[in-house]
């Protein structure tokens, strides 16, 4: 198994062609996450090395989308880690949304929609979908038209569907999809009122009055200092009292973050936004 | 002279190493990264387990976690573990790797851009190829490659394909890689 690797020198050359063409930064994300992940790009695609892929994304603004939609980490599982969905389903969603009006829910990232998907289907089993407005954005036009047509890799299927059993044991995930030939299509009648929203990389147009985010395994993928601006723009979005939920590996922890949310569900890592 | 031990191991490693971190002196001079591969869908008792015989602390390491010596960071179940420069960790849902997650290589190939030749790496005994292209980076940015005697390990796969790929600079039963890692400074 050979692989191409990048230098820092091109790291940081590709970094600054990527803001100086297109005004998308990204010396932010985490430096390893990044490397590895252009290098996958320029395997894929042929490019020899990191002078082809400058020349390739400085005069192509289609490849710049197809890069956007590479960078995004599709989501492996439905249901991942079926404890939290468990939490979700039992405690915080009837909790929190029974009796709601237009309950907004916002996915910062919602990359390939497998966490979107999960939620809806929650939502349906427990007769709240009409209550919710689900709001799904990205980075990634092609992942946001991927996701809204819900075409999925079947090969998912043997990890989702023993997922769905351990949040819902006496239900069948293939109520939700059907399984033809090679593709597996989700009922998109859960997401027909999900608003897409594209973003830029710096989210300076976010939606407010939000009441719930789920923002798992995607901070990861940055530093600190981007951590930091994408936790106060969530707390900018959400309305006071409104929850967070992040990955179990996470953590909110910034200076004094302590004032700004209540960690309320460890295991799971779910904080809620201070009321004042 | 040496900043950090990364260590890989699957199928039949779990004695061995608990019983490297149950032989470890209380103020060990360096941070161990491990990286097991372990079930899925069991999140918890695997640390405490380790915990229970380890002379040093062992966590399941939050994201951009500082990295400190004296300290045990096991790779949590279904992430990829990376270091990144700054020597700090970071976590990562991408593919599995080797139909790993996490994946050996990936943790040791960044520990290695991490610490270049002040790293030691050590493979266990395991039944799948991951960590051998991982050792082969290492000892390519100059650390010390270890791999567990093929002889002594229940399952030789993963020790073997690290032979085979890499050159290494030590082959050692479990016994001599306690004795090899109490006279680290």
């Amino acid at each position: 198994m050979n692989r191409y690797e990048l230098g820092i020198v091109d790291t940081r050359n590709i970094i600054k062609t990527l803001q100086d063409v297109y005004n998308y930064d990204f010396k932010n994300y985490a430096l390893t996450f990044f490397k590895r992940r252009v290098e996958k790009i320029i395997i894929n695609h042929n490019l020899k090395d990191a002078d082809g892929f400058i020349q390739k994304i400085e005069t192509n603004k289609d490849f710049f989308e197809i890069f956007l939609h590479e960078m995004c980490v599709e989501d492996t599982e439905m249901f991942r880690d079926p404890s939290l969905w468990r939490v979700l389903k039992e405690e915080l969603f009837p909790k929190i949304i029974h009796g709601a009006v237009n309950f907004k829910i916002w996915f910062p990232e919602v990359s390939s929609g497998e966490e979107l998907f999960s939620t809806a289907i929650i939502l349906k089993k427990l007769n709240l979908l009409k209550n919710v407005q689900l709001i799904a954005s990205s980075i990634s036009e092609l992942g946001i038209e991927k996701t809204k047509k819900g075409l999925f890799d079947p090969k998912k299927i043997e990890v989702n569907d023993p997922n769905f059993k351990r949040v819902f044991s006496e239900s069948e995930l293939s109520d939700f999809y059907t399984h033809e030939n090679d593709t597996v299509n989700w009922s998109t009648s859960l997401i027909e009122n999900t608003k897409f929203i594209k973003q830029n990389i710096i989210f300076d147009d976010y939606p407010k009055g939000i009441k719930l985010v789920l923002f798992r395994n995607q901070m990861i993928y940055y530093n600190q200092i981007l951590q930091e601006r994408f936790i106060k723009i969530i707390y900018n979005s959400l309305v006071p009292g409104g929850h967070i939920v992040i990955g179990n590996h996470e953590k909110i922890d910034y200076w004094n973050s302590d004032k700004d949310y209540t960690l309320i569900n460890k295991a799971e890592s779910i904080y809620k936004k201070k009321l004042s | 002279m040496y900043k950090a031990v990364v260590i890989g191991g699957s199928a039949g490693s779990f004695q061995v190493i608990t019983k490297i971190l149950s032989s470890l002196p209380k103020n060990f001079p360096l941070p161990v990264l491990l990286c097991l591969h372990r079930l899925k869908h069991v999140r918890s008792g695997f640390v405490e387990a380790l915990s229970i015989k380890s002379t040093i602390p062992i966590v399941e390491p939050y994201d951009k976690e500082t990295i400190k010596p004296g300290k045990g960071y096991l790779a949590p179940s279904n992430y990829h573990m990376y270091v990144e420069l700054n020597k700090r960790i970071a976590l990562s849902t991408e593919e599995p790797v080797n139909h790993s997650r996490p994946s050996i290589d990936l943790t040791f190939e960044t520990a290695a851009q991490a610490y270049r030749d002040k790293l030691i790496g050590i493979i266990l005994s395991g039944a799948n190829r991951d960590g051998a292209y991982g050792l082969k980076k290492l000892k390519h940015a100059g650390g010390l490659a270890i791999v567990q005697d093929p002889n002594e390990c229940q399952v030789k796969t993963m020790t073997e394909a690290s032979l085979k790929l890499t050159t290494v600079d030590h082959i050692f039963t479990t016994e001599q890689i306690i004795s090899f890692l109490l006279k680290l400074k």
